[in-house]
């Protein structure tokens, strides 16, 4: 793989010092899964999500540009004007989305590498597959809208994060759209659901537990006012019955988002429209 | 997919057929096409197997090697899948054309696989924190004739089950360095379990109907489909939508009923097979000489 070299790269190999840790007494209490049962890192009820924040027209530079913020994860997305597609000879009737999510160095316990790893590419490819069914692509042919995610701290459900993140910054970048796309993930240990799961739930979620159980992840992303869902995403191993009693919960933490986004360009639209009238 | 390139009426003479459950080559809604199975067909490799599911060809070789575990998982063993769409297959793939889809086929396999339920990567470990096996799987996609997800997994499952992995007689440590002392016989070696390693699903809509193993031709006229990871016993290891299209909530719930029991009724065809094509295997197998023995 070839190395930039003009950034500074650690040492070759070097590993996270907190392998060595001693688990203390409060990570003790949630590697139990029958303590998660009781009581979340953050007071939450099991099937409670967190707060969300939205802002569009955050970066003054780009198109479209929009915030997340769940509680500790924050992501940023910007996007640009169409351009032709690169490198491609034939003519193609849809646009195409370029999606590339990316997590800052500094954003996971771990400090990530400044090149996309296989992580990445399949969050970016998600992104990618959750955006399509909304945009209207017809509308620009051989020309490709380029979304950049950033990831500036995860703490759980980045890749929903990302999603209603993208939705919102492409209705900012004012690229035709069917509708907004919002999402939402969920948890599953043992016979315990978790809501709207922090990264320390997710890592619980995504350990093994005895054979016959279900763990795991799924990632929903909904358009709204279509009831149409554009992208799942389930990881780990789970009865069929057990996916489809995640999904429909996922579907209604949607439809609650879903005004809150668009609430959220109106307000948008709303400040623009009062800046023109007074300038 | 690849190449295919079909006017209005085509797709809509396709989309009646499914409507009527009886489709252009006169299977219905849930039947697969006719497969055939190999294993054992590369000499290098430590399990190989070739899945042909009509005009699909997939060819699978697992090596084996030994590397360092992970730091974060001291008692894990490793695996990783390469899918190369050779340009043999269809132009398309030629230069970078097939990445997108091979890094989408091997990253959905490893998502499958990520589950402790699906595959035990601790059995591969050798020594904690110093030695473990890594199984490299590389998928070899010879001919794409629709539906590459479901035969790259069923080689995929056949392939590892004809692994053998060599047996570790004696280890010791001498200062930091490992000495392991290999079975010199060819034949000690032990196989993964692959019970709960699950085989996918493909889902592909046309018209309101969900159809499974869909060919080129079907593939072009649907908007979307959906991969489920499927084990013998009906759970699901993972689950993804693919290509562009969304789904109604409805028509998910469906879909996942549906591919639970085709995937279920896969597997089982799966493991006949494989117990057909080892009884052959061993029938042909040369006798072995030796005054030891």
């Amino acid at each position: 793989m070839p190395v930039d070299n003009r950034r500074i790269q650690g040492p070759e190999v070097s590993f996270p010092y907190c392998l060595f840790q001693q688990s203390d007494g409060r990570n003790k209490t949630n590697s139990n899964p029958s303590n998660l049962l009781t009581v979340r890192k953050d007071g939450r009820a099991l099937l409670d999500h967190r707060k969300i924040y939205m802002k569009t027209g955050v970066v003054s530079q780009a198109k479209g540009s929009a915030y997340v913020e769940l509680s500790n994860t924050k992501v940023i997305c910007s996007v640009f004007d169409p351009r032709e597609i690169p490198n491609r000879v034939e003519y193609s009737q849809h646009g195409e989305l370029y999606c590339v999510l990316k997590y800052a160095p500094f954003s996971c316990k771990t400090r990530r590498a400044h090149q996309q790893d296989s992580e990445e590419k399949e969050l970016s490819l998600n992104l990618k597959r959750a955006l399509e069914p909304a945009v209207c692509r017809h509308e620009f042919p051989n020309f490709q809208v380029d979304i950049y995610v950033l990831v500036l701290e995860n703490d759980g459900g980045c890749l929903a994060a990302a999603i209603t993140c993208a939705g919102l910054a492409l209705a900012d970048a004012h690229v035709p759209m069917y509708d907004l796309v919002t999402a939402a993930s969920l948890g599953v240990t043992g016979d315990t659901m978790v809501m709207d799961p922090i990264e320390e739930e997710e890592r619980l979620c995504s350990q093994d537990v005895k054979e016959g159980q279900n763990h795991g992840l799924v990632t929903v992303a909904l358009m709204g006012a279509h009831t149409q869902i554009t992208q799942v995403w389930q990881t780990g191993s789970m009865t069929s019955t057990c996916v489809s009693d995640a999904l429909s919960r996922l579907i209604q933490l949607c439809e609650e988002t879903y005004p809150i986004a668009q609430r959220c360009l109106v307000k948008s639209v709303v400040n623009t429209i009062s800046k023109k009238s007074t300038s | 997919m690849a190449g295919v390139l079909l006017s209005e009426a085509e797709k809509t003479f396709i989309l009646h057929g499914v409507q009527s459950d009886l489709r252009n080559d006169g299977r219905s809604k849930q039947d697969y096409r006719p497969m055939e199975l190999e294993l054992d067909i590369v000499t290098h490799a430590n399990g190989s197997a070739r899945v042909r599911l009509a005009n699909t060809d997939i060819l699978v070789g697992v090596k084996t090697e030994i590397d360092v575990p992970k730091p974060e998982k001291p008692d894990e063993g490793k695996i990783e899948f390469f899918v190369d769409c050779s340009a043999n297959a269809t132009p398309e793939f030629e230069g970078k054309g097939g990445e997108d889809l091979a890094t989408e086929i091997s990253n959905f396999l490893s998502t499958s696989f990520n589950s402790g339920l699906s595959f035990d990567l601790k059995s591969l470990c050798i020594l904690k924190e110093i030695q473990c096996w890594k199984l490299y799987v590389d998928i070899l996609i010879l001919e794409c004739g629709g539906n590459l997800f479901d035969a790259v997994s069923l080689a995929v499952k056949a392939a590892l089950h004809n692994t053998m992995v060599p047996r570790v007689e004696t280890m010791a440590m001498d200062g930091g360095n490992v000495d392991l002392q290999l079975s010199g016989d060819p034949y000690d070696c032990w196989r993964l379990d692959i019970k709960n390693v699950p085989c996918l699903v493909t889902l592909t809509k046309i018209g309101e109907h969900l159809i499974v193993d869909p060919t080129a031709e079907e593939e072009n006229c649907s908007m979307a489909s959906l991969v489920l990871a499927v084990t013998e016993d009906g759970r699901i290891n993972s689950l993804s939508k693919t290509s562009v299209g969304s789904f109604h909530p409805h028509t998910l719930t469906e879909g996942l009923k549906v591919g639970t029991e085709v995937g279920i009724r896969l597997n089982k065809a799966l493991k006949e097979a494989l117990e057909k094509e080892e009884k052959r295997l061993q029938a042909d197998k040369p006798e072995r000489s030796g005054f030891l023995k």
